[in-house]
């Protein structure tokens, strides 16, 4: 009996694989799946974004992660938007005034703006969840943007008014931030209930593999959004998010500028590109020696070729940037303008020798394997700090490593990626201010410190022009950090998609006003 | 036998609190916190200090064991750091898709492997046998994520095909979840087909040489009532070995043709655990596959009695 069970067995495996097994199923398949259209089986609008990362939560004022923010930024609104050119515009306040001395705002809301609970939105709420993001409990990310404020009021259900300890004129832009996002008081936990007034409602969470949001119907500005549907495909490898892209699988996926490359040609797919508020550079601990000497920074400054690094590092698709990224064309200096940013060998050169390291020095360049960009840029500075007689080992961290390193205020040289954030004050005090909490780099200038808290309560926008150009000068000058390259970001989108046109101000802006044709 | 599968079960108990301790302090060594990883380059200290107390990361590590060991004995395996998700649905979940994918991959790699396998031991130094044997150090050598992007890539350039890209399970709608699983199964399959095929082979060619397989030929039986009827069982052990473990690989070491197809199975999620520190996770998904490596082990064990009678417990 179990003899011939076995011998079936046996019989059956080389029937199969005289099909040649899986092959063959590998063979049929393609054209079933070829006349399968992508949006045959889903809404007549739904628009498929390939996401690499899966999220991980919803709370707004809790998850910094990016793969989170892209999703929750749909379902939640904040005070203030921002519009493609970066300048603030109404959001679910449709105007808003300032006190004479600057210390008291006031917004005035949108009536009739419901949650997705049905319940409609009050200034109780803007109030609580203001509350909600400066209770230390919470350990919200956006704590630091509005430790200005001092009391909140609501005289009436659509008024919500802010008194300052200082003025702040950062307020209104750190408004329009996700992490901002005015949340419901009747919802304990934002992580399992995303719960918001925004374009999207959370329909579906399946992880691992996709997120899958619903229009909401009742949104409160006329004609947003412009399709029915929107689902986050989780695809985490690049080579797959291109194949799903050229069958039609998926719509819109962001691409590197390797893969936007290759996706040129491509038709039905067409690559758009912006100009991203992210820039490299080279963090330097500035209490360590030889660092403290300020003549050895700038040394180094003289003898980086920022051009080679965006060239090689980022395939030319890069801007050369100062303190502030150059996407915030308002604020941002041209690099033009700051001497040590063009390569000069002799005065490196000369600088070392004055500083006392007449043939170099030895020491570590760290940075995060995670990311190749940086790895790449690592690379490049170590071959031109060579020229100069600085030997720099590179110190490969693995991501949670790094920010170890990062935070310990005791690293040497780190090279690394930042945002320079919607607003200069984030560019210029929470990096480099004294006490600005992500000033790992030990660097403090009082001068520096003064201009900076200047600039954040000038109320005078040329004013404040003024005091952020002197201060990205020292900075400069002062070099804690190299600015290297502020890099473009790359989307593919399928040609069935219309009015997908990301910028700088971020990808919900685009996409609640994208449509799909069937 | 039944005194025997309990011994093992049993045997679990101590294992599985090795690896808990081992895992745990492995985990929690290794620098990096969920809270600093989550917050990234952006983090302000209070923020990070306020995370990591609401992710209950500023208890004392003995405590945190102690909590964490307190839970698996009442068959919860805790909750994500991260998402806040109980941890024990999320590894069920994963775990079938896992399994499904490393069911089909074995599937695969048995239909190519065996046949060919037999083929080639019996026509031993045959062209046909150099070339199988080549093949095979092929498909040990070439990594399977290169297998996987190939394929991925060809048919979607030359084809336009692209495989669905939502899991669908095998009982709900077997076509699409053919579908669904054929490409990593195919890539998982070749490289699973090239081990099992060079052990079928000198497995084979072994017991062909043994005495009975003379003797059975001197009755007059033909070439395949030899083979299968008498040389199979006879080298069907280590091939059942080498299957088992290959089963026991795969359901914990499928990460990057999971990766590589998005398919959210068991491996990835502990590699993200890995990634994103999120100590529950990993520890979970660890203490599983460990327990269903032990399992499967168990079985295959129970399988050689019944191939091999000789075999007792």
């Amino acid at each position: 009996m179990k003899k011939r069970f076995l011998s079936i067995l046996l019989a059956l495996g080389m029937v199969l694989s005289a099909c040649s097994g899986g092959g063959q199923e590998a063979a049929q398949t393609p054209q079933d799946g070829g006349q399968t259209s992508p949006s045959e089986a889903a809404g007549p609008t739904e628009l498929i974004v390939g996401a690499e990362q899966d999220p991980v939560g919803f709370d707004p004022h809790k998850v910094p992660a990016a793969s989170s923010v892209r999703i929750y930024s749909l379902v939640y609104d904040s005070l203030t938007r921002l519009d493609s050119e970066l300048n603030v515009i109404p959001g679910l306040a449709k105007k808003w005034s300032f006190s004479e001395d600057g210390k008291t705002i006031t917004f005035e809301l949108h009536e009739g703006v419901k949650f997705h609970n049905g319940r409609d939105m009050t200034a109780e709420d803007v109030k609580y969840s203001f509350e909600r993001i400066l209770n230390p409990d919470t350990g919200s990310i956006a704590k630091s943007y509005f430790s200005s404020i001092d009391t909140i009021e609501v005289p009436d259900p659509h008024t919500v008014v802010f008194k300052l300890k200082t003025p702040d004129s950062a307020f209104l832009a750190n408004s329009s931030s996700a992490y901002a996002s005015i949340v419901p008081k009747e919802v304990s936990d934002l992580n399992t209930e995303a719960v918001g007034t925004g374009p999207f409602m959370m329909e579906k969470v399946e992880s691992g593999q996709y997120v899958l949001l619903k229009k909401n119907p009742d949104y409160f500005i006329e004609g947003e959004p412009g399709v029915d549907a929107i689902k986050f495909q989780i695809m985490k490898d690049e080579a797959e998010r291109l194949a799903a892209l050229r069958s039609g699988r998926i719509d819109i996926a962001q691409v590197s500028a390797d893969f936007a490359n290759l996706l040129k040609d491509t038709k039905g797919v067409a690559v758009k590109s912006y100009q991203s508020m992210e820039y490299s550079y080279l963090g330097i601990n500035v209490n360590k020696k030889p660092f403290d000497d300020p003549r050895v920074r700038q040394a180094i400054s003289y003898a980086v070729d920022r051009n080679a690094i965006a060239e090689v590092v980022w395939k030319g698709e890069a801007a050369l940037t100062g303190p502030i990224a150059p996407a915030q064309t308002a604020w941002a200096l041209d690099t033009g303008s700051y001497p040590s940013y063009q390569t000069n060998i002799e005065k490196a050169k000369e600088l070392l020798k004055e500083a006392g390291y007449p043939n170099g020095f030895e020491t570590v360049l760290e940075t995060a394997s995670t990311y190749p960009d940086m790895v790449e840029t690592a690379q490049m500075l170590q071959q031109q700090l060579q020229q100069i007689g600085i030997k720099a080992t590179i110190s490969q961290l693995e991501w949670g490593n790094y920010i170890e390193t990062w935070k310990s205020k005791d690293m040497t040289m780190l090279v690394g990626r930042n945002t320079s954030g919607i607003d200069p004050d984030r560019s210029m005090r929470f990096f480099f201010h004294t006490e600005g909490s992500a000033n790992v780099w030990n660097y403090s200038n009082p001068q520096y410190d003064e201009l900076v808290q200047k600039a954040l309560e000038a109320t005078d926008q040329a004013e404040r022009k003024k005091l952020y150009d002197e201060a990205q000068k020292l900075l400069v000058e002062d070099a804690p950090n190299l600015f290297l390259a502020s890099p473009k970001r790359f989307y593919a989108v399928s040609d069935k998609v219309e009015g997908f046109e990301p910028t700088a101000a971020g990808e919900v802006y685009a996409l609640v006003k994208t449509s799909k044709k069937n | 036998m039944g005194r025997y599968i309990i011994q093992r079960l049993v045997s679990l108990i101590p294992i599985i609190f090795g690896i808990s301790i081992l895992v745990f302090t492995i985990l929690h060594l290794v620098p990096g916190d969920p809270a600093s990883i989550m917050l990234g380059t952006n983090a302000t200290p209070e923020a990070i200090q306020a995370l990591r107390a609401s992710m209950g990361l500023d208890k004392p590590l003995v405590t945190q064991y102690l909590d964490w060991m307190g839970g698996l004995l009442i068959g919860d395996f805790g909750q994500s750091v991260h998402t806040g998700e109980p941890i024990l649905p999320e590894i069920l979940k994963r775990f079938t898709i896992t399994l499904q994918l490393t069911l089909f991959a074995t599937l695969v790699g048995w239909a190519i492997a065996i046949p060919v396998g037999i083929l080639s031991a019996v026509r031993v130094h045959s062209p046909l046998d150099v070339i199988v044997r080549i093949v095979a150090m092929l498909g040990i050598s070439v990594p399977n994520f290169a297998i996987g992007s190939l394929l991925l890539l060809i048919l979607s350039l030359y084809f336009g095909w692209f495989p669905p890209i939502d899991v669908v399970h095998f009982w709900d709608d077997p076509a699409e979840a053919v579908k669904v699983f054929v490409l990593p199964a195919v890539t998982m399959g070749i490289v699973l087909a090239a081990g099992i095929m060079r052990m079928t082979r000198s497995a084979f060619l072994e017991t062909l040489d043994k005495d009975f397989i003379r003797t059975a030929r001197a009755k007059g039986n033909n070439q395949w009532k030899v083979v299968i009827g008498h040389a199979l069982r006879n080298s069907a052990i280590p091939i059942i070995t080498l299957a088992g473990m290959q089963i026991g690989y795969l359901l914990g070491g499928s990460v990057i043709v999971e990766q590589l197809f998005s398919i959210p199975g068991l491996g990835q999620y502990i590699l993200d655990g890995i990634y994103q520190r999120d100590y529950p996770v990993v520890q979970g998904g660890v203490l599983f596959i460990a327990l269903v490596f032990v399992l499967i082990n168990l079985l295959v064990d129970i399988i050689y009695t019944w191939v091999d009678p000789r075999i007792k417990y």
